[in-house]
This record gives structure tokens, C-alpha cells and sequence, in this order.
């Protein structure tokens, strides 16, 4: 692989469902190693715009390159090096945590020992309990467990810690930490400032399908002259960013 | 832009470790096997007893040449175009297949698993019924073994067929549901699940013996007595498979 080129690059993304303009010019790059978040208010973009980047939806118009690989093209060497957490958990409901993340590690050529993933997102104690008896903050933590069983070298976090206790949501935030300082680029979609600003690089405000701005945390604190990101990002849009019910 | 990244697809090891998963799950959808293993031995018992006592042709009696077919046939279909799409069905509308597909895994490798977890269901059902039609009411087995054999194995890759074009139209799974039991149902009724296909018009017996549960039915029959089995079954049980192979290559999707 070219270490020249960066992990994630998207150029001018738009994306319409009928009528609505669910993604109207997004461009973003993400340089190998780095963490991006993206943050916008519900309907702001941000899912489409990583479903996009994910090879999950064909943008209207546009391109993205992950690693140099267009997601729909080069879809089979893609998978290889991309882990992608949705922003819901979609398993099989009746298998068990051990049962589920086997399978997926199956999928790659050199996955993460299965104790080490569970460990990663403790979950050892629930590795006989079947999808659909966890709660909704371990059926999360299984989900990127199973993100990141292939040893991605970019991931997509979609709503990483949305419905976690404060506790589950600073493992998470540890775990990804840890991905991080293996050289695994983030590209991590939040609601929440405290999380962005602990976890990412650069900051990409989303609002009406837009990029309206992208810097450093304390680049977006600047330009809005406010004293807090969550103040910088109300500034920025004129919105108050809501956590998604759980 | 240049890549090193080799586009590696997953092998046999993670095939296998799927088809496990399916049938896990299968397994443990007790209710969802009732149905294909319990209703057409049902159906089995119940006409059993004096079928096995009518002597039709080459010491076949119309236990061995008639319930037997239509037993197997049944169990083949209902798994095939019910059992299996919906399973599909749900896989779509919960999102496991758009969570697997984030993956290597490729959308023909859980296609694969489900078919070969489906047909081990079938083996399961053709041998429940067969030991009790051995051990409780004499059957006999087939004339040409081979044959039967063989007939089996192209209706279980019609029936399949035919459920993937019903996977792959599905909406929801309560729409894989319906639309594969009235697909069900007019095949059997056309194939002489309701009685012999020769009580039919003879338009309509004509269409039930190149559709894929009549001619399962006849070329079983025809296996069980030694006879020759009529092309027209064969073809119709291929031309099913080519039709929905390409049809459901198409139209199934992830989402």
C-alpha cells in the first residue's frame, strides 16, 4: 500500500433519497493514523456520508478512496483492511457472543484472538450468552468487537458509545485509544463533544448535508470564539446537538 | 492508485464455521422445523397403512411408488421455498445481511450456507420418513438407487432455486412467508399433492408435470419402479434451476 495516500479521502459527496437531500456536498480526508470525527445534529448527514465511505450506498455524485480503494470497485480488497460499526447492531440473534465473533473473525486472513476482542470490549463473561439476551450497551460492545476482529487499518464508528453507561462509554473510549496507537485510522461519527474532543484529531461539523467546518477541536473552539466545543458547535450551526435515545 | 491490499476472499474454513452458525440458528428455531419434518410424515401415516398393502408395479407398492414421492417432494419444497426465504427474508429486514456485507464474506457465501443447511434439513426429514416407512410399514427401497438419488438431489436444487426467487422478491419475511406458501401451493396442487395429477384438466396436468413438484413426484416415482424417468421431469427440474439461479442473481439484494 502506498503510505502516501490517505486512509479515508471523499471528494463532493451528495446523496438524495427522493426528494430529500440527505448528503449535499461532503468532502473529507483523513490521513493514515489520524481520527476524524464527524458531529451534526439528527438529520444532519452523518450516517449517509459514512455509508457512503463504507461502499453501503452509491453517493450521487462524488468519490471516495479508502486506502486508495474505491468501496464499490475494489469492494473485495476493501474489506480486508476496513472495520465498520454501524449504527445499530445487526446479528444473529440467536448465537452467542463466542459463536458470532468466531464467525467473523473467520471472514479475515489474520484476525484478533477471540479472548483478546472480548477482553478489548469486556465481554468475557458473556461469551455463552446468545445476541438477543444482552443489553443494548453489550450488544453494542460485541458490535465493535466484531469491527475490529479483522485488525482493520481504518475503522468507521457510527454512533460508537450512543446508548453506553458513562463507565461502558469510557472503555470504549479506551478501546479505541488502543486502536489508535496501533496506527488504525477512526473515522468516528458522535453526538457527543466530550468524546470527539478526548478521542479525535480534527473535528467535521455537518449541517444540512454540508461540511460547514473542519479543524482541530481547539481550532473549532477558536473560530467560534466560545469557551466549549458543545458552545463552538451550537455557534457553528445555530442547533443543539441531541444524543439519539439509546 | 497503486495497492498492495490482495483481494482475498474467505475459504472453506469460514464457509464451514457460517454453515454452522445457520445451523444453530436453524436448530434453534424449534418451531421453524415442525413443519418440514413433521407435517408430510404426518401426511405419510396417515395413508401409510393401505398404501403399503397395493401391490402396482415391479413388487412396488403405491407406499414406494406414489406416498414416498409425494413425502419427500413435500419435505424438499417446503423447506426450500418457505423455510429458506424467509430465513433470508429476515436476514435483510433485521440488517445481517448489510452488517455482512461490511465484511469479506460474499453475499454467494451465505447463500451457499443457507442452501447446504437446508438441504442437510431435507436429509433429516427424507430419512424420518423413510426409517418409519422401512420399519413400520415395509417399504421398499428404490428400484435404481442411483437414480433416486439423483432425482433427489436436482428437486432439492429446483426447489432451492425457486426459493431464492421468492428470497429475493420478499419485501419482509412475512411476505417470504405468504408469497412461498402460495408458490407452495400451486405447485403441489399442480403437482398432485391433492391427488393425482391425473384428476387435473389436462392443461393443467400437462404444466404440473414440467413445474418442479410434479416432476420431483413423477421422476421419483419413476426411480422407485425401475423405470425410465420421462426428460420432460428432468427438464423441467433443470430448466427450474437455470431460471431461478439467473432470476435470483438479479434481483437479491443485501437491503
Amino acid at each position: 500500500m502506498n503510505n502516501a495516500e490517505p486512509a479515508i479521502l471523499a471528494d463532493n459527496l451528495a446523496k438524495s433519497y427522493r426528494s430529500t437531500r440527505a448528503v449535499v456536498d461532503v468532502s473529507l480526508r483523513v490521513e493514515v493514523g489520524e481520527a476524524v470525527g464527524v458531529v451534526g445534529a439528527n438529520g444532519a448527514g452523518k450516517t449517509t456520508t459514512v455509508e457512503m465511505i463504507a461502499g453501503l450506498r452509491v453517493p450521487d455524485r462524488g468519490w471516495v478512496r479508502v486506502l486508495g480503494l474505491d468501496p464499490r470497485r475494489d469492494r473485495a480488497r476493501l474489506r480486508q483492511v476496513l472495520g465498520v460499526q454501524l449504527q445499530q447492531a445487526y446479528l444473529h440473534h440467536a448465537l452467542r457472543v463466542t459463536e458470532l465473533v468466531d464467525l467473523y473473525r473467520s471472514f479475515y486472513p489474520d484476525p484478533r484472538p477471540t479472548d483478546e476482542l472480548l477482553d478489548m470490549v469486556e465481554l468475557t463473561e458473556q461469551r455463552r450468552t446468545s445476541f438477543d439476551k444482552l443489553s443494548g450497551g453489550q450488544q453494542q460492545r460485541l458490535s465493535i468487537a466484531l469491527a475490529i476482529a479483522g485488525r482493520p487499518r481504518v475503522v468507521i464508528l457510527d454512533e460508537l458509545t450512543t446508548g453506553l453507561d458513562p463507565k461502558a462509554r469510557r472503555r470504549m473510549w479506551n478501546t479505541v485509544e488502543q486502536l489508535r496507537s496501533d496506527g488504525v485510522s477512526v473515522l468516528l461519527v458522535s453526538h457527543t463533544m466530550e468524546e470527539v474532543e478526548r478521542l479525535c484529531d480534527r473535528v467535521a461539523v455537518l449541517d444540512g448535508g454540508r461540511v460547514i467546518a473542519l479543524d482541530t477541536p481547539a481550532g473549532l473552539v477558536a473560530r467560534a470564539g466560545t469557551a466549549t466545543l458543545d458552545d463552538a458547535f451550537v455557534a457553528l450551526t445555530g442547533r443543539q446537538l441531541e444524543e439519539e435515545p439509546a | 492508485m497503486s495497492t498492495l491490499v490482495e483481494a482475498r476472499r474467505p475459504g472453506i474454513r469460514s464457509l464451514v464455521t457460517l454453515i454452522g452458525c445457520e445451523a444453530k440458528m436453524v436448530v434453534r428455531d424449534t418451531a421453524g422445523l415442525v413443519v418440514p419434518l413433521c407435517l408430510p410424515l404426518l401426511i405419510m401415516l396417515t395413508s401409510a397403512s393401505s398404501a403399503s398393502r397395493t401391490t402396482v408395479d415391479n413388487g412396488r407398492t403405491a407406499l414406494d411408488l406414489y406416498v414416498l414421492p409425494l413425502v419427500f417432494t413435500m419435505v424438499i419444497a417446503i423447506i426450500g421455498i418457505i423455510n429458506m426465504p424467509s430465513f433470508l427474508a429476515y436476514y435483510r429486514r433485521s440488517g445481517i445481511l448489510r452488517r455482512l456485507g461490511v465484511t469479506p464474506a460474499s453475499p454467494a457465501m451465505v447463500l451457499a450456507a443457507q442452501a447446504i443447511v437446508s438441504v442437510l434439513q431435507a436429509l433429516v426429514g427424507i430419512t424420518a420418513a423413510l426409517v418409519v416407512a422401512f420399519l413400520a410399514f415395509g417399504a421398499n427401497p428404490p428400484a435404481n438407487l442411483g437414480t433416486a438419488l439423483g432425482v433427489v438431489a436436482l428437486a432439492m436444487a429446483a426447489m432451492y432455486s425457486t426459493g431464492m426467487i421468492v428470497a429475493a422478491v420478499a419485501p419482509s419475511p412475512n411476505s417470504a412467508v405468504a408469497i412461498g406458501l402460495v408458490a407452495f401451493f400451486i405447485l403441489g396442487a399442480l403437482g398432485g399433492m391433492f391427488g393425482g395429477r391425473d384428476s387435473l384438466p389436462e392443461p393443467l396436468a400437462e404444466v404440473g408435470g414440467w413445474l418442479p413438484f410434479g416432476a420431483a413426484v413423477e421422476a421419483l416415482s419413476a426411480a422407485w419402479a425401475g423405470a425410465t424417468v420421462p426428460a420432460a421431469h428432468l427438464i423441467g427440474l433443470g430448466a427450474t434451476i437455470v431460471v431461478g439461479a439467473v432470476v435470483a442473481g438479479v434481483l437479491f439484494r443485501w437491503e
